[in-house]
């Protein structure tokens, strides 16, 4: 018997609830490696920093790690398949790279703790972003959550701002991670 | 298409299919996440992507993790294929006036 066009749009829609749905949940499933990976990373920084302020070279070991990291668990997560996407990721972190260069150059932070609070509001402002135009409610949810947490840090706990975002903000990136591999 | 494809034409196959559809061609899912997407019991899961595996639709890989046992589902070109055609179908009878229908 053949549907009826109520029939017919119902199964539609079905299928691109679940389109959407699948989607979403494969876009979370890729994402949360990374944090926890960037997560324990922010751990390592900030922490080994507040232990040792002379250890500021574990900001740029580490990050140069976590890049690694990153790119590996991408490859791992694709089994080696590139995409029409492989290229930009790359220039991704080029443009980055420019950008807080540029920053740098112009605002000349005078305190660690101003860079220390610069990297993780542009983290929050990009997983914001992704929230909104990707309709990604978990990424923007952690997004705004770093966000208030370096805030927090950095205006209420200046004395061990380091500690804090290691602490909180590792935590809340893995936590993150948790959340989003648990679509 | 005059009929629908009797193998996608059902409520569960459907949302297997539209699940599988949306990741990036090639892709596989892990049965216990296909199972919370589409919301149906173990049971009733596996013995609908058999139906799917055995028209040729979907492949079906098992192997181990550590000594955990592992099973995805990937959607094929030919399931690609026929999803497409279900859905041009559905549009079909949308948009075709119920006089102007043949079946």
């Amino acid at each position: 018997m053949p549907l009826s066009p109520n029939e017919a749009a119902d199964a539609l829609r079905d299928i691109s609830q679940t389109e959407r749905r699948s989607a979403k949940a494969y876009g979370y499933h890729m994402m949360s490696p990374h944090l926890f990976l960037w997560g324990a990373i922010w751990l390592g920084e900030y922490g080994g920093f507040y232990l040792d302020p002379r250890r500021s070279w574990l900001f740029s070991a580490l990050s140069l790690a976590g890049v690694a990291g990153s790119f590996l668990i991408a490859w791992w997560m694709k089994r080696g398949r590139a995409d029409n996407y492989s290229w930009r990721y790359g220039a991704t972190l080029v443009a980055a790279f420019f950008f807080v260069t540029a920053f740098f150059a112009i605002f000349h932070p005078t305190s660690d703790k101003q860079v220390g609070a610069f990297f993780p509001l542009l983290v929050a402002l990009l997983y914001v972003l992704m929230g909104i135009w990707g309709n990604a409610f978990r990424m923007g949810v952690t997004g705004v959550v770093l966000g208030v947490i370096t805030l927090t840090g950095y205006f209420y706990f200046p004395a061990s701002f380091m500690l804090w975002m290691g602490l909180a903000g590792g935590g809340a990136l893995m936590l993150g991670g948790l959340w989003m591999r648990s679509v | 298409m005059d009929q629908p494809d009797p193998v996608i034409h059902q409520a569960v196959r459907l949302k297997i299919m539209a699940a599988l559809k949306a990741l990036p061609q090639g892709e596989a899912i892990e049965f216990v996440r296909l199972k919370a997407l589409v919301g149906a019991t173990e049971g009733n899961l596996g013995a609908h992507i058999g139906n799917l595996e055995s028209a040729g639709y979907v492949d079906v890989e098992k192997d181990f993790v550590g000594k955990r046992p592992r099973t995805r589902i990937r959607l094929n070109k030919q399931g690609r294929r026929a999803l497409e055609e279900y859905v041009t179908y559905l549009r079909d009878i949308i948009d075709t006036p119920i006089e102007g229908r043949t079946s």
